[in-house]
């Protein structure tokens, strides 16, 4: 809850509203009902276990983008499960900058930027993988 | 007499007009008495193609006696154990008159059992009709039995190295898990530290003490980069340290947002030990934290390069700014990581000032033996 905490205040000052926070999928559900945000940070370990992959599925399929914050991002599936990429934890304060600066422009519809290093995208991973 | 007894009679007398044909001095019939192989005769124009004729080895390798055996089928060596597909194999050999060879389970007078390989084989008269049917012996069991030994030696010696593997395979597992959680708390923990110090440094107005919480953040953050970057490579017991470079300094740049900071990178792949991650991470921290500090002045030009040479390797960190006035103390603080990480490395550092250019360069032998057996 910690790391959320402090996710929320580098989100604020970056000039966004945090919608919600949460800490199992059950949870995470129920706040997707009851708002949509732009966009969601989701991590792979929740309360109920591993259980990260499955909600940002349900994020994809409502339309909501998503990075995975994730210690372990070889647990990701290939596919990714519809989220933009994955930031890997233990992120730095300047990493995790550059992917809110980054991530803001592209749900803004702005693909001119470089991905930052912190940033995992889901097509470079993917192209990783296969080779 | 009945009809048992008639046969008998009958096979005994035929047995007898066989041998009686031979004089005995005839040396193929004296080798056929003689012999080791058992050896049988049977005449197929008697009813159930009893046998006629057997040699002492026979007598010997089945426990009958002559009286006992001369007048039966062949059939009285097969029991439960003898394969009927041998069996059938024999019967339509002889029904069609041909050679045949078997290898099959008979039994003795005594219900023992032996494995025989039997070679059976018409006797034609000049008409070409068949008189007798020939028939050896050949108690194998001792190869069958050899075969059957080896056979099970091998199929333990499977086993027990299936069962060996499977426990190495569960340690392995057992043990990668152990890593894995060890690895994923690490990196946990590490964040967690940083957001403690992030949280304080938010809330702390004075700007001395933000300062030292952002320097302590700073290095704290080094690590967990290095804790990020750590069993990324194939080799888990190495740590690429231009790739730690390539992702620390671009950060660090892209964060400040200033355009007027010119980065560039000559960074080759350098494998070192993961062991000496830390304080190399550590040197890199420092010298590209300086040099990026001096260009928030007025902006500037950072080069960074990170390079085998021979028996070495070279992080080169030169930066064209305008001198900055440094504070004192964050200064004093760098240059003591720096010194005690150079130190434990066994690195040289050399740092050149010409008018706005600094240059430093920290020189690291590679260790070759850590470099093989890690």
């Amino acid at each position: 809850m910690l790391l959320a905490m402090e996710l929320e205040s580098e989100v604020e000052l970056a000039g966004h509203e945090v919608t919600d926070m949460v800490m199992s999928s059950d949870q995470a559900r129920r706040a997707l009902a009851s708002t949509k945000p732009d966009f969601a940070f989701v991590d792979i370990h929740l309360m109920d276990g591993a259980t990260g992959i499955d909600f940002g599925r349900e994020l994809s399929e409502n339309g909501v983008p998503y990075v995975f914050v994730s210690g372990n991002i070889k647990k990701i599936p290939d596919d990714f499960a519809g989220a933009l990429g994955a930031i890997e934890k233990p992120y730095t304060a300047n990493g995790m900058k550059n992917a809110l600066t980054y991530l803001s422009a592209i749900v803004d519809g702005d693909e001119s930027l470089e991905p930052p290093a912190s940033l995992v995208l889901a097509d470079d991973a993917r192209a990783s993988r296969r080779s | 007499m009945t009809d048992k007894e008639q046969q008998q009679t009958d096979a005994r007398s035929a047995g007898d007009r066989l041998v009686s044909g031979h004089v005995s001095e005839d040396p193929f019939a004296a080798a056929f008495k003689a012999t080791r192989m058992p050896m049988i005769v049977t005449d197929p124009n008697q009813h159930d193609n009893p046998i006629i004729f057997c040699n002492a080895a026979f007598n010997k390798l089945t426990g009958y006696t002559n009286e006992e055996i001369i007048g039966q089928n062949c059939r009285i060596l097969q029991g439960p154990k003898s394969d009927p597909k041998a069996v059938e194999k024999m019967r339509k050999a002889i029904a069609a008159g041909e050679d045949v060879a078997v290898d099959v389970t008979n039994y003795r007078k005594d219900g023992s059992t032996f494995w025989n390989a039997v070679f059976i084989s018409p006797v034609r008269d000049d008409s070409g009709k068949i008189i007798y049917f020939f028939a050896s012996q050949l108690d194998f069991t001792h190869v069958k039995s050899r075969e059957a030994d080896l056979a099970a030696a091998r199929h333990k010696a499977e086993e027990e190295v299936a069962s060996q593997t499977a426990n190495l395979r569960s340690a392995l597992s057992a043990k990668s898990l152990l890593v894995h959680e060890v690895d994923h708390r690490v990196k946990n923990n590490l964040l967690t530290m940083a957001s403690i110090v992030k949280m304080q440094a938010r809330i702390t107005t004075d700007q001395g003490q933000k300062q030292a919480l952002e320097s302590v953040l700073n290095r704290i953050e080094a690590l967990s980069t290095v804790q990020r970057k750590l069993f990324t490579l194939d080799d888990v017991s190495k740590f690429d340290i231009s790739d730690f470079t390539r992702e620390l300094v671009t950060d660090l740049v892209e964060a400040t947002g200033r355009k007027d900071i010119h980065l560039s990178l000559d960074l080759s792949p350098v494998h070192v030990p993961a062991v000496k991650a830390t304080p190399l991470s550590l040197v890199v921290n420092e010298l590209v934290g300086d040099a990026v500090l001096r260009g928030l002045s007025q902006g500037g030009d950072i080069h960074v390069v990170v390079r085998r040479t021979n028996g070495h390797f070279v992080i080169l960190v030169e930066d064209t700014s305008e001198p900055v006035e440094v504070d004192k103390e964050r200064a004093q603080f760098s240059r003591k990581l720096l010194e005690a990480s150079a130190l434990q490395l066994g690195a040289k550092i050399e740092r050149t000032v010409q008018n706005r250019k600094t240059s430093v360069s920290v020189t690291v032998l590679v260790d070759v033996n850590l470099e093989t057996t890690h």
